[in-house]
């Protein structure tokens, strides 16, 4: 009792998304303790337990204990039931917050990441506005780097590659399939390598623009963000195209799980965090509900062998923690 | 099958199918009211579920929105089970008062996709420009089925009332709502997308769930919805889109934000909700675009951080 009282507390945010997964611990004062960051690789579950290992190295727990956790990310729900967390939120709302409490000053957040882009527009510290892609996931990463990977180059090196370029090509970025149709020929026509990656950056940019962008007034300090924020062909495309300086923060891709600590400090829920997770056998399973025509697909999650959470279900018929459904 | 030989004025009452879907919610009580007082019975098709999606989609062709993959669904849910299935053709109203083309090719898209089932259909037929006004739409269907002139227009003018009515007690209803505290939140779609049983009632239901009142931008007095809307843009083609900008046009200063919502791949809403986020006050506002996808997470995401932002905005 006495010793846990001397211990001060320190909050956990994970942000799973489809591409990576990041993590961050906190103390009161917002201050970074511990930090990790690594690829999905299409198993949440593996990552999340991974993540808990590498944030727990860093980690002194004579000092600090975890009292609160946040998740957030495409995977927060999934995320949230492993690790017990107190508070889960979407990844708008953990970026606005997290971007906004390092610098209040900001007035728009450019976020582009695997398979989501999102604008969000702030006033005095707080977000008023926001657009996110919607159906497709054209001129986003994916986008990148399935292009990267007609061109023969990496994905990393195409912001450097871009920079030598004088004359970027015209590309079409509306449609990811019409964009690749359209790279093909322009490469049979001669273009440079630089020319093309060039105008693919330029093209994310226009798409976006166009896009999430439409109709939103961005105001200047803008943050730039996301995984597509390492690629500084596409922040110097913005620059070109928005007149002002972008801002990329090298913590910019922890501001999710960032936004998710501090949203969990908020909360008012307190749980100790247990980093045994690590050694604990999750499992998933996908059930259909038969108990109507929906026939919704479920989810449930399971704790070495016992269900802890389900989710998927559009009514009560398919609440699988209340009633079993097979 | 009911024999149709002995159905009609001659002995049996009729059925009349109603599909649950597309122009259902506007007009359920001119339909209902007009065929009860001609003495026919009523067949309504089940709310729409993931079953009736799929199989809507299996029987359209794949460019067609997805209403009206789900309306196919609910017309083959009829389809022998009622004399004739409803399905009018509207083309328009007047100069600059069209409806989505879909409206005006629907008859014959079931009569074709149907025509293996001996299925009868039922249409009346609007088009103003061509001097087919609704009144005598309705006359000539009623005959159709052995109705005369008189009767027919007898029950139009009831129907015709009770549609009044019951618009003028949604549009009361919600004015009450626009008066409760807490935050509001205005949809903008198409009443056939927004009261949908599977596709649109999860957005409600999740706004709800997070206390948020739900009023709907196209309820309220449609001559102002219209006068309206031609202030938001004089040359808007669609009938059903200038009421759903009017009536964010008139309304927008009373919510916290709007919900652009429609389905994929619908045209009217492809041009006029750019023009609208264009042309916007400042008013927050989602651009929200349902497929078939049935994962709700997407949506949920999107719902769930312009709630958190709509609270924000309205707690400093």
């Amino acid at each position: 009792m006495s010793d846990s009282k001397k211990k001060k507390d320190a909050y956990l945010g994970i942000d799973v998304g489809s591409i990576s997964t990041k993590g961050v611990i906190l103390n009161d004062e917002k201050e970074i303790l511990s930090s990790a960051y690594i690829w999905t690789e299409g198993n949440p579950i593996g990552a999340v337990k991974q993540l808990v290992g590498l944030l727990e190295q860093q980690f002194d727990k004579e000092a600090y204990r975890i009292v609160a956790t946040g998740t957030t990310g495409s995977a927060r729900r999934l995320a949230g039931t492993i690790t017990g967390a107190t508070m889960v939120k979407n990844e708008i709302t953990a970026h606005a917050v997290g971007t906004t409490s390092y610098y209040p000053e900001t007035r728009t957040i450019l976020e582009i990441g695997g398979q989501d882009s999102k604008i969000i527009l702030v006033e005095n510290g707080v977000a008023v506005d926001y657009a996110m892609n919607t159906l497709c996931a054209a001129g986003t990463g994916s986008f990148l780097s399935s292009q990267s990977r007609r061109l023969g180059i990496d994905v990393e090196d195409m912001g450097e590659i871009a920079l030598r370029s004088k004359n970027p090509t015209q590309i079409e970025a509306r449609c990811t399939v019409f964009a690749e149709s359209d790279l093909v020929h322009k490469i049979q026509m001669g273009h440079s390598k630089e020319d093309i990656v060039a105008g693919l950056c330029q093209a994310v940019v226009a798409n976006y623009l166009n896009n999430v962008g439409k109709g939103k007034r961005i105001v200047s300090p803008v943050v730039f963000q996301g995984g597509v924020s390492k690629n500084i062909g596409v922040v110097k495309a913005f620059e070109k195209a928005l007149h002002c300086e972008i801002r990329v923060d090298e913590n910019g891709h922890l501001m999710g799980a960032i936004g998710a600590a501090i949203l969990a400090k908020s909360g008012s829920v307190r749980r100790e965090f247990d980093f045994s997770i690590e050694d604990v056998e999750f499992k998933t399973r996908e059930a259909k509900c038969g108990r109507c025509s929906n026939k919704c697909e479920i989810i449930c999650v399971y704790r070495d062998g016992t269900l802890i959470d389900g989710w998927g279900n559009r009514c009560e018929k398919g609440d699988v923690m209340h009633r079993k459904v097979g | 099958m009911p024999d149709k030989k002995s159905a009609g004025a001659a002995g049996r009452k009729l059925i009349i199918g109603l599909p649950r879907a597309l122009l259902y919610d506007r007009y359920r009580v001119l339909w209902k009211t007009f065929f009860t007082e001609l003495g026919t019975d009523l067949l309504v098709s089940p709310p729409t579920t993931l079953e009736t999606l799929n199989r809507g989609t299996a029987i359209a062709i794949d460019e067609m929105c997805l209403s009206v993959k789900i309306y196919l669904g609910h017309v083959e849910k009829l389809v022998g089970n009622c004399d004739y299935i409803l399905v009018p053709r509207i083309s328009n109203f007047g100069i600059r008062r069209y409806m989505c083309t879909t409206f005006e090719g629907l008859f014959d898209i079931c009569g074709n996709l149907f025509r293996r089932t001996g299925q009868k259909f039922l249409s009346y037929n609007i088009d103003v420009t061509h001097g087919l006004d609704e009144e005598s739409a309705f006359v000539s269907m009623a005959a159709e089925l052995g109705f005369g002139k008189k009767a027919a227009s007898k029950a139009y003018k009831k129907a015709k009332k009770a549609e009044a009515e019951d618009w003028k007690n949604q549009v009361k209803r919600q004015e009450a709502l626009y008066k409760q505290d807490g935050l509001k939140v205005m949809i903008a779609g198409h009443s056939y997308v927004e009261n949908d049983a599977y596709i649109g009632k999860p957005v409600t239901d999740f706004l709800k769930s997070a206390q948020v009142t739900v009023l709907r931008a196209d309820v309220m007095d449609r001559k102002n919805a219209l006068k309206q809307g031609s202030r938001l843009s004089p040359t808007m083609r669609w009938e059903i889109s200038r009421e759903i900008a009017g009536g964010i046009y008139e309304n927008r200063k009373r919510v916290d934000g709007i919900i652009l919502l429609s389905v994929f791949p619908c045209g009217p809403d492809a041009m006029t909700n750019d023009m609208i986020i264009r042309r916007n006050d400042g008013t927050p506002i989602l651009n929200l675009m349902l497929d078939g996808q049935s994962g709700m997470a997407g949506v949920e995401t999107r719902l769930e951080s312009f709630v958190d932002i709509l609270n924000f905005h309205k707690n400093t």
